[in-house]
């Protein structure tokens, strides 16, 4: 079973994002979470079906270089993947089509490729779909769990609330991860150094279509409804908190 | 004409169905709603095509079969299990382009004005969009109550397949509590470190006689079962109150949360969880917890 997963990068909401009306500026990248589960449960699955895993960095020209992609690698190299690459998007766009487009011929030849479900800026279009129908093969999101028997992909999908639907999947599939079956494992510092100096990333640029028909017209923050902020030390707001508590018949 | 793809799990119409419905209404007097399902559809308010059957994520093909024939201005899905599965699909079959996470959709210019959250609940973002559309819509923007009404059902068989077959439905025991019936219910996030931090919120969940539950990244990491997650993929909450320490309010998160009273606890003042809470408190919950929980018991006389 040859497999891949897709990693992006995206801004760090811990660090704090710049809302610009055209753009949004970070001031620091890291890896998509979801996508992070996606490489996980490759990870996973390759071992249960004994196949073989590329995992994909989809970057462009600000983010190629970036320690959070390089990292994502590494981190990924060091628990097992095969093979790395960089698909380098010669221009930067928010629309999963014009993506989907630009990256489809890198992506022929899988068996399996596992992605993030979505990512925090995903507002023109999910990746994983859309994939799917451009490599003719199938899909489905809201996975948590891939197996393999009797030749067959077995998946689990959320359905919400702890029930899960049980699929079988023909392959070629594109599987959107919303979580690994595992939590996501990390490797000691030095083994991650270690994997960052001995990996090698294969880089492919790819021009990115103009397709539109989506076109941002703002970047803004949404209003700040009326709130009551309970302000102190420790204690202090720890009293108010019992006050509140009181007014709400709780205590 | 706007086209609505009903969202159905367990041949069980879910709400934001009316939501979508209701929104259709606003942008348009000619709404046709699509089920897929063998329910009894009685309360879709407008014309319904009932397609028999159990919905599957490669439904796509029947979304697109009604597209190409009824072609309409815009498609509606739910930001949902199935809608996230068929929308993209569709978007990349027809063409057409896909507009997610949305909180607001206008006609304007002979196209649309769309609205999309996003950034984990940061930021909105306003989209010029070409007509024809496909819109996935984010949970509790438009009033359901407005997209129920009489419905006049046409039903139809259509034979699509694909390569992915549901096996089994899975469902979880229920242990303990549901939270989604709790009247207090205190909630963890990545804000509680650790999960031998967990035990402190319990705590407070049992001095408050609430119910402990947790956002995604704590499930995720195991350290609470599926069936105490609150959110689009976990369950909601709608009792007295909501106790939200460390977590910070993504879009998926407060979907679940319809607790009368909302206090969150954080410590990042920006934390999009602050724009759903009537009460917050900027701290870190591990200063915070270990004082509270000992004020609590003072209160209460236990030792």
């Amino acid at each position: 079973m040859k497999i891949c997963a897709l990693i992006r990068v995206v801004p760090d909401l811990v660090e704090g994002i710049e809302i610009e009306e055209t753009e949004i500026i970070p001031f620091r990248f890291i890896p998509n979470e979801r996508d992070e589960h996606a490489v996980e449960e490759a990870l996973i699955f390759k071992k249960k079906c004994n196949g073989t895993v590329d995992i994909i960095g989809i970057v462009d020209e600000e983010t190629r270089d970036d320690e959070a992609i390089e990292e994502a690698l590494a981190m990924a190299f060091a628990k097992g993947a095969d093979k790395l690459k960089k698909i380098v998007l010669a221009r930067k766009t928010s629309n999963r089509m014009e993506i989907a487009k630009a990256i489809v011929d890198e992506l022929k030849g899988y068996d399996v490729i596992m992605v993030g479900i979505q990512s925090i800026d995903s507002f023109a279009g999910y990746l994983g779909g859309i994939l799917a129908v451009l490599l003719g093969a199938r899909y489905i999101g809201g996975v948590v769990s891939v197996d393999f028997r009797d030749g067959d992909v077995i998946v689990e999908k959320e359905f919400g609330g702890g029930v899960f639907g049980e699929f079988k999947v023909k392959t070629p599939a594109v599987l959107g991860i919303v979580s690994a079956e595992n939590p996501i494992s990390f490797v000691p510092l030095t083994k991650l150094r270690q994997a960052m100096r001995s990996m090698e990333v294969e880089e492919i640029e790819v021009d990115v279509p103009e397709i539109g028909g989506v076109e941002v017209a703002r970047f803004y923050e949404p209003e700040k409804p009326e709130i009551v902020m309970l302000e102190g030390d420790v204690e202090e707001i720890a009293d108010k908190l019992i006050e509140v508590f009181k007014a709400l018949s709780i205590v | 004409m706007i086209l609505v793809f009903a969202e159905v799990i367990e041949n069980e119409i879910q709400d934001i169905t009316y939501e979508l419905v209701a929104l259709a209404k606003k942008l348009d007097d000619d709404v046709t709603t699509v089920v897929v399902g063998n329910t009894e559809v009685k309360d879709i308010d407008g014309d319904v095509i009932q397609v028999e059957g159990v919905l599957e994520p490669w439904h796509y093909l029947i979304a697109e079969k009604l597209f190409n024939e009824l072609k309409p201005d815009a498609m509606l899905f739910a930001n949902a299990p199935f809608g996230m599965d068929i929308a993209p699909q569709l978007s990349a079959k027809l063409g057409v382009p896909l507009v997610t996470n949305v909180v607001g959709v206008k006609r304007e210019n002979g196209g649309f004005t769309a609205t999309s959250l996003v950034y984990g609940g940061r930021v909105l973002v306003d989209l010029a969009v070409e007509a024809p559309a496909i819109f996935v819509v984010n949970r509790g923007y438009y009033d359901a109550e407005e997209g129920k009404g009489q419905s006049n059902v046409k039903k139809v068989q259509m034979d699509v397949s694909d390569g992915v077959e549901l096996l089994r439905v899975i469902k979880p025991e229920e242990v303990g509590v549901d939270i989604s019936k709790a009247d207090v219910v205190v909630s963890v996030g990545r804000g509680i470190g650790d999960q031998s931090n967990i035990e402190l919120a319990e705590e407070l969940a049992e001095l408050l006689d609430g119910a402990l539950a947790g956002s995604r990244p704590v499930i995720d990491q195991g350290w609470l079962p599926k069936t105490r997650q609150v959110g689009r993929s976990g369950k909601t909450v709608t009792g007295k109150l909501y106790l939200a320490l460390g977590i910070s309010g993504a879009t998926e998160h407060v979907e679940g949360v319809k607790a009368k009273n909302v206090i969150a606890v954080n410590i990042d003042k920006d934390a999009p969880i602050f724009r759903v809470a009537n009460v917050g408190v900027v701290a870190d919950v591990l200063e915070l917890l270990p004082v509270l929980i000992d004020k609590i018991k003072e209160l209460k006389g236990i030792p």
